[in-house]
C-alpha cells in the first residue's frame, strides 16, 4: 500500500511540474504599472503563444488567403507597415488610417485609433471583418483551420481540444500579441543606470518632458487616452475620430494617443499616416496646430521650439528605438510550423 | 468501530448529494400575434411569413441572448442560474429550451432574467459557448455583444430587398439597452415565455425605421419596446 502512495505521489508531483513548466509568468519591467490585460482568463502557455504565432503569420485569416495580420504589421517595424499611409487589404482595396505599431499592448485600455474595440482578445474581429482587410467572417475562419491539416493538432496541443472555437482562436491570437514587449531600447538602458544620453539626447530628453510628456507619458509613452491634437481635417476622407463611435460631440476629432516608443522605425505618422518625417510632427505641433472646441487642454498654450530644439528632440525620440524588440526571432515568421 | 462509522458517514453523504432538485423547462416560443386562444409560433426553418390587411411581413433571423436568469419570491431572489447565457435562435429547435435545476421545494411566483448580455460579461475578454462571437452575435468593428437580432423584409422597406435589420446592442452608458424581464409563473411548472414580434413591428415605422446596426437612442428605444413583447402565460390569462 505504501508503494503505491508513493508511486501515485510521485507522478502527481511528474505531472504538476510539466503543467508548470508549460506556463510562462509575463514579466512586468521594474518601475511599470501592472497591465490592464486579466491573464487569470488567458493564462500564458507556450504552446498558446506558438499557435498565436501562427495564426498572425497566416493569411488563412482573410477570405482568399491573401491578407494576414503580418501583411500590414510587419515586425522588422515595430509591427507597423512603413511604405504607405494606409494599407492595401484584399483586392488591393485601401483602408481609411494608418496601420498602427503594436507593441505592449497588455497595458492598452482601448485598441483601434478610436478605440472601438475594449479588449485585446477581440480586436483581431475588427480587421478580420472589414471587407477592405480580409473580408472573412471568425465563424468561417474557425472552419477553415477545423479543416486544415496542421491546425487541430496545434490547438489540441494548446488547448487541449482538437475542436477548434472562436474562443480558443483569437485567446490564442491575444497570447501572441501580449508577448510582444519593448522595454530595452536606450531609453531604457539609461533609466537603468546602464548607459549614458550624449548631450544633446539629453536636451531632447528634458524639451520633451516639458511639451510632450503630458500625452506621451513614459514608461509606455503614451497616457492611453483619446485627444485632438489639432491635425487640419482631411476633406478626403473626414474621420471624425472617436465620436464615431461614442456619438459625443465632445470627443470630435479625438484619436487615440500613440506610444513613441520605436517612432524612429514606424513613420508615417498619425491617425491617417500624414507624416512621414518626424521633422513635419514637430513642425506641426509649433506651426499648425488648428485649434477647435475638442482641442486637448495640453495643447491650449503654444509650444515653442527653435530648430535646434527640434534636432534634439529627435535625437531623444531615437533612443526610444528597441533592435532586441525589432529583431526578435520569437516574433518573427514561424518557420517551424507554417512550413 | 470506526470503519463503520466512516462507512457509515460515506453511506449518507451520497445520500445528500443525491436528494433531489427540481427541473422545469423554460420555453421561448416567438409568435407573430398572441391571439386569446391558441398562438402559432415562428418557425423559421422556411421563412417565416405574415399578412395581414397592413402589411406582409417576412422573418429572416430571429436571435437573442438570455441572461441572469433568476427566481423571486415576494419580492425576494429565492435563486440565481449560475453561468447563466443562452443563445435563444428561432432557427434552432434545440435552443428554445433552457432547463433550470433549483433545489426542492422552492417558492417563488416570479421569473425574471435579462435580455441581452451585461456590462461586465461584455468587457471581460472572449467567452464560449452560447457567448462564442462565431455564434455571430458579437460586432466585429466596435466591441459589444448583440443582445438582440431580428431581420427580415416588408414591402413599406424602401431598401434593397425591402429588407428590415435590427440588430439591438450597446452596454455603455447612455446607450445601454439591456433589458430586465420578469414574468409572472406558476411554482414547479414548465414556463413558456412568448415573444410577441407582431407587437414589436407594429410600434414601429418600417419605412422610416428599418436599419439599426449600432449602439444608440434608437437601439435603446427598441430594446425597451422588445421588452413590452415578453409574456408568460400567467401574463395572458
Amino acid at each position: 500500500m505504501k508503494k503505491l502512495m508513493v508511486l501515485l505521489l510521485v507522478i502527481s508531483i511528474a505531472t504538476s511540474a510539466y503543467k508548470v513548466t508549460d506556463t510562462i509568468h509575463f514579466i512586468v519591467p521594474k518601475g511599470w504599472p501592472q497591465p490592464e490585460y486579466d491573464f487569470t482568463q488567458n493564462p500564458l502557455t507556450t504552446n498558446k503563444i506558438s499557435l498565436g504565432t501562427a495564426l498572425f503569420y497566416d493569411p488563412i485569416i482573410s477570405r482568399d488567403s491573401t491578407i494576414a495580420c503580418a501583411t500590414c504589421h510587419s515586425n522588422k517595424t515595430a509591427f507597423a507597415q512603413t511604405d504607405q499611409s494606409f494599407s492595401r487589404g484584399i483586392d488591393n482595396k485601401l483602408g481609411t488610417r494608418n496601420a498602427p505599431a503594436l507593441m505592449n499592448l497588455a497595458w492598452n485600455t482601448s485598441f483601434m485609433w478610436d478605440g472601438a474595440v475594449k479588449h485585446l482578445d477581440m480586436q483581431a474581429l475588427a480587421p478580420m471583418s472589414n471587407p477592405d482587410e480580409m473580408d472573412e467572417s471568425i465563424k468561417h475562419v474557425v472552419s477553415k483551420l477545423q479543416q486544415s491539416k496542421r491546425y487541430p493538432m496545434l490547438f489540441f496541443k494548446a488547448f487541449g481540444d482538437s475542436i477548434i472555437t472562436g474562443e480558443h482562436t483569437l485567446k490564442a491570437m491575444s497570447q501572441f500579441m501580449l508577448t510582444l514587449v519593448s522595454y530595452n531600447a536606450k531609453y531604457d538602458s539609461v533609466l537603468r543606470r546602464e548607459a549614458l544620453f550624449t548631450q544633446q539626447e539629453n536636451n531632447g530628453y528634458r524639451l520633451f518632458r516639458a511639451n510632450c510628456a503630458s500625452c506621451h507619458r513614459e514608461p509606455l509613452f503614451t497616457n492611453n487616452q483619446f485627444e485632438n491634437n489639432g491635425l487640419p481635417v482631411d476633406t478626403s476622407l473626414h474621420d471624425n475620430g472617436r465620436m464615431r463611435i461614442t456619438q459625443d460631440s465632445a470627443n470630435y476629432l479625438q484619436f487615440k494617443v500613440p506610444t513613441l516608443r520605436n517612432i524612429q522605425v514606424s513613420y508615417p505618422y498619425m491617425h491617417d499616416g500624414r507624416f512621414v518625417r518626424l521633422q513635419q510632427v514637430l513642425n506641426h505641433y509649433t506651426n499648425g496646430i488648428v485649434r477647435s472646441k475638442t482641442l486637448s487642454k495640453q495643447l491650449q498654450q503654444r509650444i515653442v521650439l527653435s530648430n535646434c530644439e527640434k534636432e534634439e528632440i529627435i535625437a531623444f525620440l531615437a533612443t526610444l528605438t528597441d533592435k532586441n524588440y525589432l529583431n526578435n526571432l520569437q516574433f518573427a515568421y514561424p518557420k517551424n510550423i507554417l512550413h | 468501530m470506526r470503519n463503520l462509522i466512516f462507512l457509515f458517514l460515506l453511506i449518507s453523504s451520497f445520500y445528500v448529494s443525491a436528494q433531489k432538485d427540481t427541473t422545469i423547462q423554460l420555453t421561448f416560443v416567438a409568435v407573430y400575434n398572441i391571439p386569446q386562444k391558441s398562438t402559432q409560433p415562428i418557425h423559421l426553418q422556411d421563412f417565416a411569413f405574415y399578412s395581414n390587411d397592413k402589411d406582409s411581413i417576412e422573418i429572416r433571423t430571429l436571435k437573442f441572448y438570455i441572461s441572469g436568469i433568476e427566481l423571486y419570491n415576494k419580492g425576494a431572489s429565492v435563486w440565481k442560474e449560475a453561468n447563466s447565457y443562452h443563445l435563444i435562435d428561432a432557427s434552432d429547435e434545440k435552443t428554445l429550451s433552457i432547463p433550470l435545476s433549483f433545489p426542492t421545494p422552492l417558492d417563488y411566483t416570479i421569473l425574471s432574467f435579462n435580455l441581452g448580455i451585461d456590462s461586465a460579461t461584455n468587457t471581460i475578454g472572449v467567452q464560449g459557448g452560447d457567448l462564442d462571437p462565431m455564434r455571430g452575435m458579437y460586432w466585429t468593428w466596435q466591441s459589444g455583444y448583440i443582445n438582440f437580432k431580428l431581420e427580415g423584409s416588408s414591402p413599406l422597406c424602401n431598401t434593397r430587398h425591402h429588407a428590415f435589420e435590427f440588430h439591438i446592442g450597446g452596454y455603455h452608458h447612455p446607450y445601454n439597452s439591456l433589458q430586465r424581464i420578469s414574468l409572472n409563473v406558476s411554482k414547479d411548472f414548465n414556463t413558456v415565455a412568448y415573444i410577441e414580434i407582431g407587437k414589436l413591428l407594429s410600434v414601429i415605422n418600417l419605412t422610416k425605421t428599418n436599419q439599426i446596426m449600432t449602439p444608440g437612442k434608437e437601439a435603446v428605444w427598441i430594446a425597451e419596446q422588445v421588452k413590452s413583447c415578453f409574456y408568460s402565460q400567467a401574463d395572458i390569462k
